[in-house]
C-alpha cells in the first residue's frame, strides 16, 4: 500500500492547523526494551480536539459509513470481517493517537490507510465517534441456562 | 479405439482413473461433482459402529471449508490463511507427515476477503497439487516432494479480490477464479497452463462480448437473444465494478466439453445503483476449457435485489424428467430454488423450491424468469423490506455442496431456513473497501429451526425426507454405495444417516461446528475411511463473533437470531478420519 508520507504530510499540515508533521507513530501502550521509552521529542502529542463532542460523533458515524468502514467492522462498529470497536478493547491501542494512526496509515490484516483519502480533521470525528461507543453489557462473560 | 487415442485418453485422465481406486482426487469425487463414492464398505447395518482412528490439528483457527484430498496414501489437506498445505503419510502408524508446504501469503489479503479466511480446497493433476492461496496467487506443488513449482499471480488485492475458490484442472488447463462481490470487483475466470502456470485465458463475467468471450456463432443462451447482453443490461460503466465472482465450485462434462461454474452477486447490493438484468451475475456459465469460450449462460436471479450469489456446484447426472432421459445439471441456489437444466442447452426443465421462499412466486421455464412478487424488491429508496426468506446466507449455502448418488437417484444437501429484513443503502465505491449497500438481519423462517438436512428428487422437484437442526446446516454432503449418507453440524456433531430415510445412524462430536465437506477413500489397508474438518468459521466467523476467542481485543455479543450456538462450540481446526 503506498502510504506517500510526504504528501499525507502536506495534507495533514493544511487540514488540521494544530499538526505541523504528519502524525508519528506512538505506542503508549507497548512494552519498552529494557524497560526505556524512546527520547522524548519523538513523539508528537496527538489529542483528539473533538473527544466527547456529540455533533463531532455524529458526523464521524456518517463517515463511518461513508468510507465503507461498517462493510468491515459492521454497522455500529460491533465487529464483522474486522474487529469490533465498541467493546471497549483495542488491538492496536485504544489512546487518541493510537485510533487516530491505525485510521491514518492503516494495520496489518487489511485495514486500509485513510490518510491519502480523508483530512485529519475527518478522522479525528470518526475517533470521536468510536470513543464514544458503549461496550455491550454480555462482554466479557457469557453465560446460559 | 487407436493406440494414440488410449495414450490421449490416459494423459488427460488421471485424475479419473484414480478416483476408480478409492482416492478422492478434486473437490468433488469426480469431474460430475457427484461427491458419491463407489465404496460400500460403510452400510446402514454398520455405520453405528463408527468411530474416529485419527485427528490432526492444523494450528489454524479460521473457518476449515473445503475438503482434503487423498492420492496414492497420501492425504493433503490445505488449511484457511496462510494456507498450509500438509501432506500425510497414509501408509504409517499415526499417519505422519511427509512434508509441508507454507507459502508466503499477504496479511492483507485478511481485511479483503469478504467472509473470514476460508480455503475451499486443492485440486490433484498430474502429479501435482494446485490450489489457490487467499491473496491471490494460484500455485501448483510437487505431490511427491511439496516443492513448488510454479506460483502464479491471478488477482488484485488492491480491486478487492481474493482467492479462497477450489482451481478445476482440466486436461491442461487450471481454471480458477476470484471472490469480491462484497468489493465491486470486476469478476472473471481464467485458465492457467498446468505445466507452467502461465495465464493462457481470462474470460470476464460481466461486460462487452470481447471480454466476457461470447463469440457469435458460437454463444447460444437458451432464453436470450442479441449481442452485448452482458454489457447492455447493466447502465453504463456500472459493470466495470459489478461484481460477479467465482467463489464456488466448478464441474466439468467431458463429451460436451463444457465446464460450468455459478457467478455471484451483483454490486452492489443496493439494486437501485445498477438498472437491468445485469448478466452475467447470479447465473451459470458453460465455457470450453481450452480458451474459455462461452457456449451458454443462463441467469436464475435477474437483477438480484437480495445477494443471491449462484456460486453454488453445478452436479451433472443423467436423470429421466418428464418420461424422457435428459442430460442434466442440478443447481441448488441461494434464492431457494432447485434447478433442473440441460446441460447441453441450459434449458430449465424443473425449478421448485427446497425451502420456504417469498421472494418469487415460481420460475417460468417457459421464459426462465422468475415471477417476482414486486413487494419483496429492494432497493435504497424502498427502505426496510421485511421478511424475504430465504436470507442471503441463501436456501443453501455455496459453501455447502451437496452430493448425488445414482443408486438413491437423490440429491442430498444442508439447508438453512433463515429470513431476513432488507434495507438497501447507497454505496460508494472506494477500491479496497466493502461495496455493499445493505443492512440485512436475519430470522428464523416458519418452522422456528435454523436448518435442515434434506434428500431431494431433481427430476420431480420434490422433497423426499429431511431432518431438521437446531441451527443452519453449513457442511457439504458425502453419499456412498453403502447408501449412507454423511454431514456435519454447526454445533459440532458429525452424522451417517441413511440415505433412503434419513434416519441418523450415528453421530461424533468433533470439538468445533464442520462447514467442511466430507469425504471418503480406501486407505493402505484396504478399508473404507472417511474424513473431514472441524472448524466453525466462513460467515459465522462474522454472523456468530462469540464463537470466536483468539482475540482478547474482540469480543462480541451472539447473533439475536442464534443466541447459544457459542455453548456448543469454538474455532477449532481439526482433521478427522474414522472408520469401522
Amino acid at each position: 500500500m503506498d502510504l506517500r508520507p510526504l504528501a499525507l504530510a502536506v495534507m495533514v499540515s493544511a487540514a488540521c492547523g494544530g499538526h505541523e508533521v504528519a502524525p508519528a507513530a506512538r505506542h503508549e501502550a507497548r512494552i519498552f526494551a529494557g524497560g526505556i521509552a524512546p527520547p522524548a521529542g519523538t513523539r508528537a502529542v496527538l489529542e483528539n480536539p473533538f473527544r466527547g463532542d456529540r455533533q463531532s460523533a455524529a458526523e464521524g458515524e456518517r463517515t463511518f459509513g461513508a468510507m465503507n468502514c461498517d462493510g468491515c467492522h459492521g454497522g455500529g462498529a460491533v465487529g464483522w470481517v474486522g474487529p469490533s470497536l465498541r467493546d471497549g478493547r483495542w488491538r492496536y491501542g485504544g489512546s487518541d493517537a493510537e485510533i487516530f494512526q491505525s485510521i491514518y496509515y492503516g494495520q496489518a490484516h487489511g485495514m486500509p490507510a485513510y490518510g491519502g483519502l480523508l483530512p485529519a480533521g475527518t478522522i479525528w470525528k470518526v475517533v470521536t465517534y468510536l470513543q464514544l461507543l458503549e461496550p455491550p453489557a454480555t462482554v466479557p462473560t457469557q453465560s446460559w441456562k | 479405439m487407436t493406440r494414440m487415442a488410449v495414450l490421449t485418453l490416459l494423459a488427460v485422465l488421471p485424475a479419473g482413473a484414480l478416483a476408480q481406486r478409492g482416492d478422492w482426487p478434486m473437490p468433488a469425487k469426480d469431474y460430475a461433482a457427484t461427491r458419491y463414492s463407489s465404496l460400500g464398505g460403510i452400510t446402514g447395518a454398520n455405520a453405528s459402529r463408527l468411530r474416529p482412528v485419527w485427528s490432526f490439528s492444523t494450528g489454524v483457527l479460521g473457518g476449515h471449508e473445503g475438503q482434503p484430498l487423498v492420492v496414492d496414501n497420501t492425504m493433503y489437506v490445505v488449511t484457511p490463511y496462510p494456507n498450509v498445505l500438509y501432506a500425510f503419510d497414509l501408509t504409517r502408524e499415526g499417519y505422519p507427515l511427509k512434508w509441508k508446504y507454507r507459502p508466503p501469503v499477504d496479511p492483507n489479503a485478511l481485511g479483503i476477503a469478504c467472509c473470514d479466511a476460508i480455503n475451499r480446497g486443492a485440486f490433484y493433476a498430474d502429479g501435482k497439487i494446485v490450489y489457490n492461496l487467499l491473496d491471490g496467487h494460484t500455485v501448483a506443488v510437487a505431490a511427491a516432494t511439496g516443492q513448488e513449482l510454479w506460483k502464479t499471480r491471478i488477482a488484485d488485492l488492491s480491486q478487492g479480490e481474493t482467492t479462497p475458490v477450489a482451481p478445476l484442472v482440466v486436461k491442461h488447463r487450471v481454471i480458477v477464479g476470484a471472490s469480491g462481490g462484497e468489493f465491486g470487483i470486476h469478476g472473471w475466470l481464467k485458465g492457467l497452463d498446468l505445466e507452467t502456470g502461465r495465464i493462457v485465458w481470462t474470460a470476464y463475467n460481466v461486460g462487452p462480448d470481447s471480454e466476457v468471450l461470447a463469440r457469435a456463432g458460437t454463444f447460444k443462451p437458451f432464453y436470450d437473444r442479441g449481442a452485448e447482453l452482458a454489457l447492455t443490461s447493466w447502465p453504463a460503466d456500472v459493470w466495470k465494478n459489478g461484481g460477479a465472482p467465482v467463489w464456488g465450485w466448478m464441474s466439468y462434462d467431458s463429451s460436451l466439453d463444457l465446464i460450468y461454474y455459478g457467478t455471484g452477486n451483483p454490486a452492489p447490493y443496493n439494486p437501485e445503483q445498477r438498472a437491468g438484468d445485469n448478466k452475467w451475475t447470479a447465473s451459470v456459465l458453460a465455457r470450453r476449457p481450452e480458451d474459455g469460450t462461452l457456449v451458454w449462460a443462463y441467469q436464475f436471479t435477474p437483477h438480484d435485489s437480495w445477494d443471491y450469489d449462484a456460486a453454488s456446484e453445478m452436479i451433472l447426472a443423467d436423470l429421466t424428467v418428464n418420461g424422457r432421459p435428459r442430460k442434466v445439471l442440478v443447481h441448488f441456489d441461494k434464492n431457494g430454488f432447485a434447478y433442473t437444466m440441460d446441460r447441453a442447452t441450459g434449458e430449465v426443465l424443473v425449478a421448485q423450491p427446497f425451502v420456504e421462499v417469498n421472494w418469487a412466486k415460481r420460475v417460468d421455464v417457459a421464459t426462465g424468469r422468475p415471477v417476482v412478487d414486486s413487494t419483496k424488491l429492494t432497493g435504497a429508496s424502498r427502505g426496510n423490506i421485511k421478511d424475504v426468506c430465504p436470507s442471503l446466507e441463501g436456501g443453501k449455502s455455496p459453501a455447502s455442496p451437496a452430493a448425488y448418488s445414482p443408486r438413491t437417484g437423490l440429491f442430498y444437501l444442508a439447508t438453512n431456513n433463515m429470513c431476513m429484513d432488507y434495507q438497501a443503502t447507497q454505496a460508494t465505491r472506494i477500491a479496497g473497501t466493502p461495496f455493499i449497500g445493505a443492512n440485512t438481519p436475519y430470522h428464523a423462517g416458519r418452522s422456528g429451526r435454523l436448518g435442515a438436512f434434506i434428500a431431494w428428487d431433481a427430476a420431480a422437484g420434490k422433497k423426499v425426507w429431511q431432518t431438521t437442526e437446531p441451527y443452519p446446516v453449513w457442511s457439504g454432503a458425502l453419499v456412498t454405495a453403502g447408501d449412507v449418507v454423511f454431514y456435519g453440524t454447526l454445533d459440532g456433531w458429525f452424522k451417517a444417516a441413511d440415505a433412503r430415510t434419513g434416519t441418523v445412524l450415528w453421530r461424533f462430536k468433533v470439538g468445533s461446528g464442520v462447514v467442511a465437506n466430507p469425504i471418503t477413500y480406501t486407505g493402505a489397508d484396504g478399508k473404507q475411511y472417511v474424513a473431514v474438518y472441524a472448524g466453525i468459521g466462513g460467515d459465522w466467523f462474522l454472523l456468530s463473533g462469540d464463537v470466536r476467542s483468539d482475540d482478547p481485543a474482540d469480543v462480541r455479543p451472539p447473533a439475536d437470531f442464534m443466541p447459544d450456538i457459542a455453548r456448543h462450540t469454538s474455532q477449532g481446526g481439526i482433521v478427522w478420519i474414522f472408520a469401522l
